[in-house]
């Protein structure tokens, strides 16, 4: 579904992603785990193109993101993307976030958007709010309409970017909720988190990024009960 | 006082033509400020460099000065009159300072809503549009009704063109009576009348936006 070749990053002279290889596959859910600047977020930000790589391709459903030709607003139509800070449109109802895209976008009817929306709705919980703007809305809901926005679309892929990071802790539950259900429904997930039990319980594979580069992945039991290198113990010792 | 009011009449009617001038260059103005604006968030380094040559050179040189080139330099090429002269001038310098506050109003809309927009696959000309604009709008309102402000009060500028604008009409009554004090006086009480009319609508609109 993803492959990542040889992928590297700078931003001016600094360079923030090492020559990172990877690949995921349809219906995987990969947790990205590691301390603050280690290129978890920027590797994300490369997959759909919000940071455009320095070297090294990106090939997402058998199209390479290097060919000229491609249209990057038809590829990202494919991939979902929540963000920390959620971002939704504050000047919209909530409802108008999640058809704008499927109706501007996809040239979708709007009575069908609006259909697919308030089904969206209602499976994150929050079907009563269609017509509250973002502001009325609580953190954990916030996110609850930002994961349905990005669900809209009908992607293919889904990018969480520290979806719980800036929620208060009674919050995050019904937002990782949300997303333990996307997984089980075999939605290929790539999910950066700072939320252990999330990336153990949920996850089919974990990578752990420090410094930029990929330290050591494997599946959540093995990288968290016997982590091989020192760089991933350090990190566990100092968070869990 | 009463020498106030047996002037006021006249006054009145220049009053009119201010309004009148400052409303429609502000209006041509906003249009211009919009698209140079819009112009100096490009990403199109050409484009962007043009629109900040506009605005460095509106702002970097006296309106009377402008002023002066479309009404006596321009006359040859194409001779407005006093009245589109000023129109013109006008238009054109207020669009460089509107282009400042339209870049300013984009600049201000947090980077995470073109973020969320583009990953849904809008273009950036759809996450302008529609996401973009309609939030900065909001914040460009008030300080428009500045530039309004301020706009009507350099329009006296266009008395020294002869237009018979507020000043204007002051300056032609005091050819005939001489008084300086009386006659100017009351033409900067109907500006003020004027002036502080417009910024109390600009702060009930400050306020408008604020609650929503």
């Amino acid at each position: 579904m993803i492959e990542v070749r040889n992928l590297n990053k700078k931003f001016g002279d600094l360079q923030v992603l090492y020559d990172i290889n990877n690949r995921v596959e349809a219906g995987e859910v990969v947790v990205i785990i590691g301390p603050s600047g280690s290129g978890k977020s920027t590797f994300l930000r490369c997959l759909n193109q919000l940071e455009q790589a320095t070297s090294g391709e990106i090939i997402i459903d058998g199209v390479s993101l290097n060919d000229s030709k491609i249209d990057i607003n038809k590829v990202r139509q494919n991939i979902g993307m929540v963000f920390q800070h959620f971002n939704l449109f504050p000047h919209m109802k909530v409802i108008d976030n999640i058809t704008l895209s499927p109706i501007k976008v996809k040239g979708m009817a709007k009575e069908e958007a609006r259909e697919i929306a308030m089904e969206l709705l209602a499976k994150v919980g929050l079907a009563e709010k269609a017509e509250a703007y973002p502001n009325q809305l609580s953190g954990g809901q916030q996110q609850r309409v930002a994961i349905a926005r990005a669900l809209a679309m009908q992607p293919k892929i889904m990018l969480f970017d520290e979806p719980t990071s800036a929620l208060d802790p009674e919050m995050i539950k019904e937002v990782l909720d949300v997303m333990k259900d996307l997984a089980r429904e075999g939605m290929t997930m790539i999910v950066v988190t700072h939320e252990m039990g999330f990336a153990r319980e949920v996850g089919d594979r974990v990578i752990f990024m420090d410094g930029g580069r990929i330290i050591e992945e494997g599946p959540p039991e093995r990288i968290f009960t016997s982590p091989q290198n020192e760089r991933t113990k350090l990190f566990f010792s100092k968070i869990l | 006082m009463k020498y106030f009011f047996n002037i006021l009449p006249t006054l009145l009617v220049g009053a009119k033509m201010t309004i009148q001038l400052t409303a429609v260059s502000v209006l041509f103005g906003t249009i211009i400020g919009l698209f140079v604006g819009i112009a100096r968030v490009s990403r199109n380094r050409l484009i962007r460099w043009l629109a900040t040559a506009y605005v460095e050179v509106i702002r970097g040189t006296p309106l009377l000065v402008q002023l002066y080139i479309v009404y006596f330099g321009l006359v040859n090429v194409l001779d407005l009159g006093q009245y589109w002269s000023a129109i013109l001038a006008f238009s054109i310098n207020s669009g460089g300072y509107v282009a400042e506050i339209v870049r300013g109003g984009i600049q201000s809309i947090d980077k995470g809503q073109m973020e969320a927009a583009r990953s849904l696959g809008m273009t950036y000309g759809q996450a302008m549009r529609y996401i973009i604009l309609p939030q900065a709008v909001k914040r460009i309102l008030p300080p428009l009704g500045n530039e309004f402000i301020i706009l009507m009060k350099d329009s006296s500028l266009v008395s020294i063109i002869a237009l018979e604008e507020l000043t204007r009409k002051g300056q032609i009554i005091l050819t005939r009576n001489y008084k300086a004090f009386e006659t100017y006086g009351a033409v900067a009480i109907v500006y003020l009348v004027m002036t502080l009319a417009l910024s109390q609508l600009v702060r009930y609109m400050e306020r408008r936006l604020e609650t929503e």
